[in-house]
């Protein structure tokens, strides 16, 4: 996370002093505005890696901002939303947002989340470096041609499903966290209560365990996401 | 009858104006001819100057009649004469048989003038021999109908006018008594008095008024049920924010005090947790209470859903056993993942809760030609059979209907009552529908799942039912 550049826009002193600290603890370079014009300014003159975008600002609502600047730059941005209950309706605002999170949130969150998108953001400027195959034991993926092949068998799996199993594996071993995956694979901001990650996993699960691959290599760990050995 | 004002406005208006006026038309006529005729006193003087004339003439001769009729023109100020008509016909001709006895020059006396004549009409009073005529003009004294001009205003606009105004007032009266009912009714809801309504002073009678009536009824029964719904929810929201307030409070005590430290802080830790999704849950609830919103963008496998959400279940859960029994695959349209997870997720938690340790909850599903039929049965205590509705309101506890009931609806972190609430909305959300009931004794419960329950008792135990109806293809698309 070092040398990581974020902007917190947020009118709340309490609560921005908290996110600057911990930030900082984690090896952040981090500035702070409080105001909607002022955060405006900054974000358009300084190039930084994250915006953490407060909706409820003075001067500036952070919709318009996030408008204004998207006109111009295309800086990653974190929405704070006041309440995640009405996502419904949020889903409408949210066009131009990276994420948003809900209002009450604790900082483990806030950093998963983080995280997600930095790597996204990262991994599309480095795209053209991946690699094309991967084979792993018996486990053969060709992202190019969509392949998915266990010892000779050859499996069906949607790209979703391709895009979500070629990211476990690509990063053996490590755990990786629902908030990223959400980010990297489907392309939308976690929420608690969805399931859509956990409904297409266990659909990939069930092929290859179909086709002899023991059950706990693709393990889920609980609380924190998913893994693959 | 629908429209029913419509029809007594039609009667009123056009069958009513159309008799007002016919009946004037016939008034004005009848009382114009009955003006038009000589008033008798006067009919019967110019028959005695007649009669007077001819017995003068007839002994006085000419000369007696001439002073005589000289009189009666100085009296009457008019024009008179007396004139014979020996009237031979000629060219062979023949005088028609009518005129044959008599042949007359001027009115009788007794005919009706022609009162739109500003001119008056020339009189005759015959002879008796018939050839010779009385003549006289009406002297203006004898004429009738001076009051006609009165009687023409009084029939054709005072007339009307009264009736017409009696009429509207009327019509007002009889739309603006329910409308007042109603403005009275809506200014008291408008002040505050949740309890208005508008049906209970309006006058015995059925139509389109007393229809608008019913709606606010029912627009006023709707707002006020939120309102109250929405109190209680502050009032128990903020009861239950203060037990962990409480305890927050209490575990910074202990960190500053330094007693049991890392104990306190994932105490802080814990019920800051349950503090956030205590007031998602009911942001959550209020959304789903007030919008009744219809979710209805996801098509997905029932079945691939149950299954994660057991999976995470038995994981929290280990100590007890979640059976499930559900076909290879059950494909739901226009329904919404998030909703349903959330709810599916909220009922089997609070059957794992309530069923003892070492115990099975079951979970089957089932499909009917247009539903799938999810049940969730436990081995817990069951409710009460009153309460069965009751458990899907927020923040319902059966210990705090029933003092003496070891039954605590929500013990565990993230109950709250509020689970089964937000369940209930959400299935409602995608065109579904939920209920309860308890299980009377084991057979209840499939067989199959009842080979898994060895060790448990036999013996008849109460358990709480839920039942999830969900439509294949939710109604909820044709809403939209």
């Amino acid at each position: 996370m070092c040398e990581t550049r974020i902007l917190i826009i947020e009118d709340d002193a309490t609560l921005s002093e908290q996110i600057t600290q911990l930030l900082q603890a984690r090896g952040c370079d981090t500035r702070h505005e409080s105001d909607g014009h002022a955060g405006l300014h900054a974000a358009l003159e300084e190039n930084f890696d994250l915006v953490l975008l407060d909706i409820r600002l003075p001067s500036l609502n952070g919709l318009s901002l996030l408008h204004q600047l998207r006109q111009i730059k295309q800086t990653p941005v974190m929405m704070i939303t006041a309440s995640g209950a009405e996502q419904e309706r949020i889903e409408g605002y949210r066009k131009g947002a990276d994420d948003y999170l809900p209002k009450p949130f604790n900082f483990t969150e806030m950093m998963l989340r983080i995280d997600a998108i930095l790597r996204r953001s990262k991994a599309m400027n480095s795209s053209g470096t991946q690699k094309s195959e991967m084979l792993v034991d018996v486990l053969y993926l060709n992202r190019i041609q969509q392949v998915t092949k266990y010892h000779a068998t050859l499996l069906e799996f949607t790209p979703i499903q391709f895009k979500l199993l070629w990211m476990l594996v690509e990063n053996k071993g490590e755990t990786l966290s629902k908030a990223f995956l959400y980010h990297s694979v489907l392309n939308k901001p976690f929420s608690r209560y969805d399931r859509s990650l956990d409904m297409h996993l266990s659909r990939v699960r069930k092929k290859l365990v179909e086709t002899g691959m023991p059950p706990g290599r693709l393990a889920t760990v609980h609380g924190q996401g998913y893994r693959f050995s | 009858m629908k429209n029913k004002l419509l029809w007594r406005l039609c009667a009123f208006i056009a069958v009513g104006t159309v008799l007002l006026f016919w009946a004037i038309a016939w008034l004005t006529n009848h009382t114009e001819t009955s003006m038009s005729f000589l008033d008798k006193a006067h009919q019967e003087t110019l028959y005695a100057y007649g009669k007077e004339a001819e017995k003068i003439y007839l002994e006085k001769g000419e000369e007696g009649l001439a002073v005589f009729l000289k009189e009666i023109r100085a009296k009457e100020n008019t024009w008179l004469a007396v004139l014979n008509s020996e009237m031979t016909t000629f060219a062979d001709t023949k005088m028609l048989d009518e005129f044959a006895d008599r042949f007359q020059i001027g009115r009788s006396p007794e005919w009706k003038i022609h009162l739109y004549f500003s001119e008056n009409p020339v009189m005759e009073v015959p002879f008796v021999d018939n050839n010779t005529h009385f003549l006289i003009q009406l002297p203006q004294r004898m004429r009738p109908g001076s009051l006609l001009l009165a009687t023409r205003l009084t029939l054709q606009i005072a007339l009307p006018l009264v009736i017409l105004s009696l009429l509207s007032f009327m019509l007002y009266r009889h739309v603006m008594t329910p409308l007042k009912q109603l403005e009275r009714a809506t200014k008291d809801f408008a002040n505050g008095n949740l309890e208005a309504r508008a049906m209970a002073t309006m006058p015995e009678r059925n139509d389109e008024l007393t229809t608008l009536a019913q709606t606010f009824d029912k627009m006023a029964q709707r707002t006020s049920s939120l309102i109250y719904n929405q109190r209680s929810l502050l009032a128990d929201l903020s009861h239950e924010l203060r037990t962990p307030l409480a305890r927050i409070d209490m575990a910074i005590d202990f960190v500053e005090q330094d007693i049991n430290r890392e104990q306190a802080l994932s105490r802080l830790r814990y019920e800051a947790s349950t503090m956030r999704e205590l007031v998602e849950d009911t942001l959550t609830f209020a959304w789903l209470n007030t919008e009744s919103p219809q979710l209805n963008s996801d098509d997905f496998d029932l079945v691939e859903l149950i299954n994660v959400i057991c999976e995470d279940a038995r994981f929290e859960y280990p100590d007890r056993t979640l059976y499930v029994d559900t076909p290879e695959c059950a494909s739901i349209g226009k329904s919404s993942q998030l909703a349903l997870g959330q709810a599916l997720e909220n009922i089997v938690r609070n059957a794992l809760r309530h069923t003892p340790q070492k115990s099975k909850v079951s979970l089957t599903l089932v499909s009917d030609n247009q539903n799938y039929i999810i049940t969730v049965t436990d081995e817990g205590v069951g409710v009460p059979d009153s309460m069965l509705d009751a458990i899907f309101e927020p923040f319902f506890r059966v210990d705090k209907a029933r003092a003496n009931k070891t039954y605590v609806h929500s013990s565990k972190r993230s109950g709250f009552g509020l689970g089964l609430a937000l369940a209930k909305r959400q299935v409602a959300a995608v065109g579904g529908e939920i209920s309860a009931k308890n299980r009377i004794n084991s057979n209840d419960i499939p067989a199959t799942a009842r080979t898994h329950a060895k060790g448990t008792s036999e013996k008849k135990q109460a358990g709480l039912v839920v039942t999830i109806t969900l439509p294949k293809l939710s109604n909820a698309a044709f809403a939209n």
